[in-house]
């Protein structure tokens, strides 16, 4: 048969298949209506963020047009250009000196503005002059168009051989005479579109005519994105959803910032799940704590009260009641009936010891009754072993054991024949070695009866005496059994007061005398103390009362 | 009066004045005079430098008549000739210089009074005439010579909007038209000439024209109007 689990096994199994179970559900709640609400709030997180930098993105427009225009109102360059201008028109030869001194203002500009280039661009769209740090890809005498330049003041994209530029200018005029425009470039390149990233943490992609020029997110996004011709909106882009806003249209250039939804959910929601985690570590480890002390609470009074038992059964001390645990009303219930079938099985015990009893007593009692000398021996000899055994203060065990054992001490005499029992005279040597034998025979008949087995040392040992000369084995002292010891006396005690066939009987007070004669070397002298102690007025042998405890009377009178 | 009727005028002006030098100079007879009128306008063919009469047809005019003074019709080849020295004035006048264009001749001086009540400046970068007369209030006025022929452009150091021309010629064949557009350049020598009407802004034309002597030319200019941003 299998072993079943332990409680505490189980409750554990159960508490965590409980709490497994609501974990498993609240994260597919967080991960299915979490997500989208993270979602959600994510996307318009960003479109808040998207607007502020816009606006701001605005107001730097802004400053770098008036930023323009007002370097457009540098009265040297100017007046330089202008010259140049004008004199090489009049004269159809230039003044190198001024295109020098345009170049220097230029340069010293530059320096000024934090664009990648500042030129000086002439009415027809020819670069007069340029300085900054990617003048190289601005070269003199190359003819550049601005959509809108020919306005005041102009923001747009400039595509020349080197690259695109985001451009800002202003025109250079007198009045309403236009001499060329001032043009701030930026770079559309990797470097552009990780400052704008920067300052919108948001990905940048900057097309010109369709091709990525410059990204601050993966190729596949940037190509998605292109491939998807959005403007805007939310877009799938490499199998992730990204909010796509359109910063920048303008001539053939493109600026989209984009931040993938998805990432930004992401965090949210492994937030959530790390907050979620948290939370049930804890609750595994109250719901362990609470349910082991709760399966102690239950297996431990169990454990305790099975306990008992086990030790009750090993000592077979069944008189005594399992105290309640007071922990459950089952246990107590369980406990109570334990304790109402210990006492039953009690009581039907005491009944069948009753029964083994009479019949054991109505055995010696035919035993002695064999002998009208002997009559009612054994019950006197078991009353007599009784109080001795109270007086020396033998637990109530070793009484009863007394007291059964007092009464059948002689049950092997069973086996002597009347003839020798009964025999008017002294007995021969032959005749005493069949009494002799008959401690033995008692002992193997009684061990055949296992409920007796504590019985057996009295019946055979009986005859011993402290000073080894007893039968059947000449034990001495203290290797002879207290109970043994204690019938010896009673047996001789009473076996004195008694007629006999040959002989009268004795008086009491003779018997102690003779008792406390051979003390010490026939009977054990502590035994004869408590016989002593046990019939306080022994003297007076005659009294009633005494006798009749005793039994005496069947034997006085008859 | 109608321009035709001033254009008789003009006319016999002009002529009496041919006859009143004819007597004294022997060199006289070989000269003749340049007239015409300069518009600002869309492109017309000019007329024949040998038209023996003139025609006038009402233009569309496309700039303030004003820009007409920033015109300088001048012979483009003539050979170094001396001529006397003037005097010309150009005034600092609501942060604008007034005029913005003059004609002089070498050796001319120019004064630059400031007529507003802020300070000006007056400097130029031209290889001609390279100078700067500082910054001075209301009420002064401060001049400067030219001596070299060319084109010099002034400007204000203060006022970077300000912008003015001026023309310096080694001789006398040049003028400015009047508000009209009408010019006239007398005693230029008999042959054929480029004549050039510059203009600040909108360039300049240059045309042909053969000079009989003791007559008088007619040439009309139209400058183009520069491309509209």
């Amino acid at each position: 048969m299998r072993t079943p689990p332990r409680l505490l096994a189980r409750t554990l199994t159960v508490t965590f298949v409980m709490v497994a179970v609501i974990l498993t559900v609240v994260f597919v709640v967080i991960t299915l209506d979490v997500r989208d609400r993270v979602r959600a709030a994510e996307t318009d997180k960003l479109r808040v963020s998207e607007n502020v930098f816009s606006a701001l993105e605005n107001k730097r427009q802004q400053d770098q047009v008036a930023a323009m225009a007002t370097l457009a109102e540098h009265p040297t360059l100017k007046a330089a250009l202008d010259t140049y201008f004008t004199e090489r028109r009049f004269s159809g030869s230039s003044d190198e000196q001024l295109r020098a001194t345009v170049t220097g203002e230029t340069a010293k500009l530059a320096t000024q503005t934090p664009a990648d280039v500042l030129a000086v661009v002439e009415t027809d769209g020819r670069i007069f002059t340029s300085a900054g740090p990617a003048a190289w890809r601005w070269p003199v005498g190359t003819s550049v168009d601005i959509p809108g330049g020919a306005q005041p003041v102009f923001q747009s994209v400039a595509v020349l051989p080197g690259g695109a530029f985001r451009v800002t200018g202003a025109r250079l005029t007198f009045g309403d005479r236009a001499i060329g425009a001032l043009v701030a470039g930026t770079s559309l390149d990797g470097n552009y579109a990780q400052e704008l990233s920067n300052l919108s943490t948001a990905g940048v992609v900057i097309t010109v005519n369709g091709a990525v020029v410059a990204r601050t997110v993966p190729d596949q996004v940037a190509r998605d994105l292109v491939a998807s011709r959005a403007s805007g909106g939310t877009v799938t882009l490499n199998a992730e959803e990204y909010a796509v806003r359109p910063m920048l249209f303008s001539g053939p250039a493109r600026i989209f910032m984009l931040t993938s939804v998805d990432a930004a959910a992401r965090t949210a929601t492994r937030d959530a799940l790390l907050a979620l985690a948290m939370i049930a570590f804890g609750s595994v480890l109250l719901a362990a704590l609470g349910s082991f002390w709760l399966a102690r609470q239950v297996s431990e009074p169990i454990n305790r009260v099975s306990g008992e038992i086990a030790t009750m059964t090993a000592a077979r001390e069944f008189d005594r009641t399992l105290e309640l645990s007071g922990t459950s009303r089952e246990l107590d219930a369980l406990t109570t009936a334990f304790n109402d079938l210990i006492r039953s099985l009690d009581a039907a015990e005491a009944e069948t010891r009753a029964a083994y009893l009479g019949s054991i007593r109505a055995l010696a009692a035919a035993l002695d009754a064999r002998d009208p000398y002997t009559a009612g021996h054994s019950e006197r000899v078991s009353t007599l072993s009784v109080m001795m055994g109270r007086v020396m203060n033998l637990p109530p065990k070793e009484i009863e054991v007394l007291r059964l054992g007092a009464l059948l001490h002689d049950i092997g005499k069973i086996g002597v024949s009347d003839q020798i029992l009964r025999k008017n005279g002294p007995l021969t040597t032959e005749e005493f070695e069949q009494i002799k034998r008959h401690p033995a025979l008692g002992a193997r008949i009684l061990r055949q009866v296992p409920f007796l087995a504590s019985h057996l040392p009295i019946v055979e040992l009986h005859h011993e005496r402290p000073d080894g000369r007893g039968y059947p084995f000449g034990l001495r002292g203290e290797d002879i059994p207290l109970a043994a010891r204690i019938v010896h006396v009673a047996d001789a005690f009473d076996a004195m007061t008694s007629a006999r066939a040959y002989r009268a009987a004795r008086g009491s007070s003779e018997a102690f005398a003779e008792l406390q004669r051979f003390s010490g070397t026939q009977f054990d002298s502590v035994c004869v103390e408590a016989l002593l102690a046990a019939i306080p007025s022994a003297n007076d042998i005659e009294e009633p009362a005494l006798a009749q405890l005793l039994g005496r009377q069947l034997v006085t009178h008859h | 009066m109608s321009i035709g009727a001033r254009n008789s005028v003009l006319f016999a002006a002009a002529v009496l004045g041919l006859m009143a030098t004819a007597g004294t100079h022997p060199a006289a007879q070989e000269r003749g005079s340049v007239r015409g009128r300069v518009s600002i306008g869309i492109p017309v063919t000019a007329k024949r430098a040998t038209s023996t009469y003139s025609r006038n047809v009402p233009t569309v005019t496309l700039a303030p008549e004003s820009e007409l003074r920033h015109v300088v019709v001048y012979l483009k080849d003539a050979p170094r000739t001396a001529a006397p020295a003037m005097h010309a004035e150009i005034r600092q006048r609501n942060e604008n210089f007034v005029p913005r264009v003059v004609a002089v001749t070498v050796g001319s001086t120019v004064d630059f009074p400031n007529d507003d009540p802020i300070y000006h400046n007056v400097f130029s970068l031209s290889r001609t005439k390279t100078f700067d007369l500082g910054r001075f209030p209301k009420g002064k006025s401060r001049g400067e010579r030219f001596d070299k022929p060319g084109v010099v452009k002034v400007f204000c150091q203060i006022h970077s909007h300000m912008s003015a021309t001026v023309m310096v010629f080694d001789h006398p064949w040049f003028t400015v038209p009047d508000e009209g557009g009408t010019f006239e350049l007398p005693n230029v020598p008999a042959g054929t000439h480029q004549i050039t009407a510059w203009h600040e802004r909108l360039g300049d034309t240059t045309m042909e024209l053969r000079v009989e002597p003791g007559r008088s030319d007619t040439i009309d200019f139209v400058l183009p109007v520069p491309a509209q941003p």
